[in-house]
């Protein structure tokens, strides 16, 4: 994260690759239809999915958004000191970004663990369902974002083969893993 | 070459965080004695919370708000798409049931 002074003056670029952005604006898309018909299905039993997030445990939720959000911290920080040429502090923050997505990992495999102990699978109602469903499929993006970060730790590492561009493309799949998550922990979480 | 933190990021970040924390208390707000209970002003909120959020993660952690207008208007008009389906689907869901 820099503040350096021709970034306010600079032009106004897209962050990355706009092929990246086509993916994650059509990756919102897929996420809010399944997000819809989550909703949609809730209102027709609210009683049983009540009753089964109840069995959920708000604390894993709220630590594990935490952890993405941060990493977001992190992650914006390596695309602007990379920006900057301070690729080795660029480095170590893409490192922080890829320990917090590994907590939020540990955390999510956790409380995965803990409900099916509790007698809670995908097969045991359409709210677990929903639930097992979201949070697996947000968890390949999650490792998909791993990728990323060795993408960017690869381009870092050589002076020769360094991409701005390929950087702040990973970047912004990175953040992606995030604002999806966001969205998750509020329907599965919050939402009565 | 500064590489000074600039603070908005982490000011955010503490937004963000508030928000996130913020929850916890709309949870105990709307439950009774460990029961919880259906809540249309619970979801709404949680809803609209989680739009502000996306909003800010588009515009400050995905650099958005240095981009070009397009796609400003764009990652905006995205963020009205999710919350008219988000809201949408769980009223008429209760209007149909």
């Amino acid at each position: 994260m820099t503040d350096n002074a021709g970034e306010g003056k600079r032009d106004r670029a897209i962050p990355g690759q706009p092929d990246m952005w086509v993916l994650v604006l059509f990756e919102a898309l897929v996420f809010t239809a399944y997000f819809a018909v989550y909703l949609y299905h809730r209102s027709a039993d609210s009683e049983l999915f009540l009753r089964s997030q109840a069995q959920l445990r708000p604390l894993f939720g709220t630590l594990d958004t935490l952890l993405l959000l941060t990493s977001s911290l992190f992650m914006l920080r390596c695309a602007q000191t990379a920006r900057a040429g301070a690729h080795r502090t660029a480095m170590t923050s893409a490192y922080i970004t890829a320990f917090l997505g590994v907590a939020f990992l540990i955390s999510k495999i956790t409380e995965w663990i803990m409900l099916v102990r509790g007698g809670h699978g995908f097969s045991s109602n359409d709210f677990f369902m929903y639930y097992f469903f979201l949070t697996g499929i947000h968890l390949l993006h999650l490792l998909i974002g791993f990728i990323a970060i060795g993408v960017i730790v690869y381009q870092l590492r050589g002076p020769a083969r360094r991409s701005q561009e390929l950087v702040e493309t990973c970047a912004v799949y990175w953040h992606t893993v995030d604002l999806l998550w966001v969205l998750i922990f509020s329907l599965l979480y919050v939402v009565r | 070459m500064n590489t000074q933190p600039n603070r908005r990021p982490l000011i955010i970040l503490l937004i963000l965080s508030a928000i996130t924390l913020g929850y916890l208390a709309l949870d105990r707000s709307a439950d009774s004695q460990g029961t919880f209970r259906a809540s249309s002003v619970v979801t709404t909120i949680a809803i609209l919370l989680a739009l502000v959020k996306v909003r800010f993660i588009f515009r400050e952690f995905m650099q958005v708000r240095n981009a070009p207008a397009l796609l400003c208007r764009l990652t905006d008009l995205w963020v009205l798409i999710i919350g008219a389906a988000l809201l949408g689907s769980y009223f008429s869901g209760l209007a149909v049931h």
